[in-house]
């Protein structure tokens, strides 16, 4: 994929109406139903190189993530957009719909900005489903009167059926990275273009990845220096690179964008409340899903003891909070284990220190060789 | 200009300042004491309702964010930090978090008040700052201590009817939780009594920072800085409202006698964001040979009020649960930008402000964020000058006083042009 605007365009000449949403877990299946297409604004890295926009709204210490995301709103890239969707997030995420309008309003634009609040206590406290589903009915009343659509149960089972279609095929690829026949790159490259298109055609794609074997020439079974990586998004692709060339596999991944995001799909229904109920709550747990927390630790050990990794790559995308707050633990638990860790700061100038993170990459991967556990810092 | 024969410095400690520094010694001793004498000790978010805890016989609460505020005003906020650090937690996280891990897994040391006293219970909430629920996390991880999360609905405008609902369901959860893990037994009439204090407490309170209106003012920010610790340590006791009553008393009495902090009070500024802890003294001091007063925070005016308000909300004997869940968001950060305008403006207009300082903290995403969006509204739609520096809250290492300094004189030069200006801007006195 070259361009989203592009994308969007593509999707607009079918009569689709595009909203972009953020963070990354939002009810697809529910604006998909009501004819719209959602594409969602995260890991832009690839397609905005400069914030120039960005930077007269926000200072230099929000992440990337938000710097970009308000980047392509404002500039000529987002303007095909027919609406935006948040839920709360972090504190810097929240922050960013009156920034957007106040940015949109500098250039002379508007937007319709839909907010709902994702409850984040634990789901066993008895108000959880309660409030969501009144989010959830809300939102379905503000997008049918907001873009005159009517939601069909019928639509919704169908669009549901896409949905989990379109996860088994990335976890089926998935899989074929953890063996050894598809390259991480690859399937990193395909997912993470797969946010910004539309489900039908992300099926597609996955499909044909799956029986050309894309990237296969590339990939190694190895028995050694598997790792998994680790991050809200995946790494650079010339941080992939980087582990490629030094002889590691990633053969799994707790990647907010890939992993986290595709593992779960609750059953066929026709009724949108009682599936996103089971879908928050039994969402793979993700640090930005403050009520998971319990349960990530335990999903990181069996990931890890799955996949049989003797080694986790943390990419931290630097200003995440929410990430960095667990890597001390994490590192605990996982050398506890015997598996060995390397931590990499991914920042919005990261190719400045591109050679430094390979060399330290390369280190790495030699210690995977060795006996025992022990961290290995990027400070 | 004031007459100078008839003013005086208030920069000697206060009555207010002395009173201030027993009741904090006091708390910290008290809570200690009680918690080796086996009460139920909760660890809390800062906006969590501490009025609650008077409902019970005998439960105690420490608040992180207040110990490090106060370990960063003493001067000891680097040194922890780096303990922090060497755990692997990153510079770039909150200095707040990074004081208070520093803090706990060195057992207090170095701690002006020996640390808290490990939690039963950790409670946060998401709507202040939600990266306080991973901190939290990390005791509730490492500790195997419960941790309760309040779940609040950020506000982009005025609490809906629905989200106080939603608020007061989950206190009732807390409280059950309490319940079970202390066996102890709730007593709402306690949590009512404990509001009238805090009632009392915050008329008090805006009282005291009302006395900013006069000129030149009978405060600085510094002052109301600092006399916001008790409202976190003994919120909703008789000890903090007769307190917040004798220091807007004396502060009103100053003002009659003509003792102004800074007498000859040319610039008067409204601060945003967190206060500078490590800077109190050195900025208060070199404002004033500037002659320049920081009058005003949206950090210490937002306490009493709703969000989007200047003015006091007080509580009128009602549902306590539903009292304290209105007012959950009343400090600054669960605001969106209309509201922090809104109140800004507010601020500004009651009190005569001539310039904006907005303190860019970059441990604090939650205030920071949007700053400089609120930046351009305040000038252009409002009229005032305004500036951006760099503070971080409580890591002195990531600042910079001479490049603070250098733009708040342009600040100040920037408002003496103004007023040499020949016609004032539309509804702004020359």
């Amino acid at each position: 994929m070259k361009n989203i605007a592009e994308n969007i365009k593509k999707f607009k000449d079918r009569g689709r109406k595009v909203v972009g949403c953020f963070p990354l877990y939002p009810p697809l299946e529910l604006f998909h139903a009501l004819d719209l297409t959602p594409i969602t604004l995260w890991g832009l890295r690839d397609f905005i190189p400069r914030v120039e926009h960005s930077d007269r709204h926000i200072q230099p210490y929000a992440c990337s993530v938000a710097r970009r995301l308000l980047e392509f709103v404002f500039a000529e890239s987002g303007a095909a957009l027919d609406g935006l969707f948040m839920y709360n997030a972090c504190d810097t995420l929240r922050n960013l719909p009156e920034i957007i309008d106040c940015g949109l309003a500098d250039v002379g634009r508007a937007l319709p900005i839909f907010k709902m609040h994702l409850p984040m206590v634990p789901p066993a406290q008895p108000e959880w489903p309660a409030y969501l589903r009144e989010r959830i009915e809300r939102l379905i009343r503000d997008l049918e009167q907001a873009y005159r659509v009517t939601f069909s149960p019928e639509k919704f089972r169908q669009s549901v059926a896409l949905h989990r279609e379109m996860r088994e095929l990335a976890k089926s690829l998935e899989t074929r990275v953890a063996e050894g026949f598809l390259n991480y790159g690859e399937f990193s490259r395909i997912t993470t273009e797969g946010w910004f298109t539309c489900v039908e055609d992300q099926i597609l794609v996955l499909r044909k990845a799956l029986r050309d074997e894309v990237g296969a020439e590339n990939a190694l079974a190895r028995k050694s220096r598997r790792v998994v990586v680790s991050g809200i998004l995946p790494p650079p692709r010339r941080m992939i690179r980087d582990l490629e060339n030094a002889g590691v596999t990633v053969v799994g991944n707790d990647v907010a964008s890939q992993n986290r995001a595709l593992y779960y799909s609750p059953p066929l229904t026709d009724n949108p409340v009682d599936y996103y109920v089971d879908f928050y709550q039994r969402h793979y747990p993700c640090t930005t899903l403050l009520y998971t927390a319990d349960r990530r630790v335990f999903a990181i050990r069996e990931l890890v003891s799955g996949v049989q990794a003797q080694g986790v790559v943390f990419v931290g995308e630097k200003f995440c909070e929410y990430e960095y707050f667990e890597f001390p633990h994490l590192d605990r638990v996982l050398k506890n284990m015997g598996v060995r860790t390397l931590f990499l700061d991914v920042s919005i100038d990261d190719d400045e220190h591109a050679a430094a993170q390979a060399t330290r990459i390369e280190t790495f991967a030699e210690l995977l060789d060795s006996a025992g556990a022990g961290g290995f810092h990027d400070q | 200009m004031t007459n100078e024969a008839t003013v005086k410095s208030g920069h000697q400690k206060s009555e207010a300042g002395k009173r201030l520094s027993t009741i904090m010694f006091s708390d910290y001793v008290n809570l200690h004491q009680r918690a080796r004498d086996g009460a139920f000790v909760v660890w809390i978010a800062i906006v969590v309702p501490a009025e609650l805890f008077a409902g019970f016989d005998n439960v105690v609460y420490g608040v992180p964010e207040s110990h490090a505020a106060m370990s960063a005003g003493k001067g000891v906020g680097p040194l922890q930090c780096e303990k922090a650090e060497r755990l692997g937690y990153s510079l770039d996280l909150c200095s707040y978090a990074r004081i208070d891990l520093g803090t706990a897994f060195d057992g207090g040391k170095d701690s002006p008040t020996m640390g808290l006293p490990k939690p039963h219970l950790i409670v946060s909430n998401n709507n202040n700052c939600s990266l306080l629920v991973k901190w939290f996390d990390i005791y509730h991880r490492t500790w195997n201590v419960p941790h309760f999360l309040l779940d609040v609905p950020f506000c982009y405008e005025p609490q809906s009817a629905r989200d106080l609902d939603y608020i007061v369901a989950q206190y009732r959860d807390l409280i059950r939780t309490i319940e079970t893990l202390s066996g102890q037994t709730f007593h709402i009439e306690r949590v009512r009594e404990a509001l009238e204090h805090t009632r009392d407490a915050l008329a008090s309170w805006k009282r005291f920072l009302k006395t900013a209106a006069s000129r030149p003012a009978g405060l600085t920010v510094f002052d109301s800085f600092v006399q916001m610790a008790p409202f976190l340590t003994s919120r909703g006791t008789k000890t903090l409202a007769e307190h917040y009553r004798l220091l807007a008393e004396e502060t009103e009495e100053n003002i009659a006698k003509g003792v102004f902090p800074v007498p000859n009070e040319r610039y008067r500024l409204l601060w945003d964001n967190i206060a500078p802890w490590h800077q109190l003294s050195k900025m208060s001091s070199r404002l004033a040979s500037l002659d320049a007063n920081l009058i005003a925070a949206s950090y210490t005016y937002c306490m009493g009020s709703l969000e989007g308000e200047f003015d006091l909300y007080a509580y009128d004997g009602g549902d306590p649960l539903r009292y304290l869940a209105r007012t959950q968001n009343f400090s600054i950060c669960p605001h969106g930008m209309t509201l922090r305008f809104q109140a800004m403006r507010r601020a500004i207009d009651a009190l005569g402000i001539d310039g904006v300082i907005f303190a860019s903290n970059r441990s604090c995403k939650v205030y920071s964020v949007m700053q400089m969006d609120l930046l351009k509204r305040v000038t252009s739609e409002l009229g005032i000058p305004a500036v951006m520096i760099d503070v971080d809250h409580a890591d002195v290492r990531k600042y910079s006083e001479e490049q603070a300094f250098t733009r708040i004189e342009a600040l100040l030069e920037l408002i003496e042009a103004r007023r040499k200006e020949p016609k004032s801007l539309p509804g702004r006195p020359a």
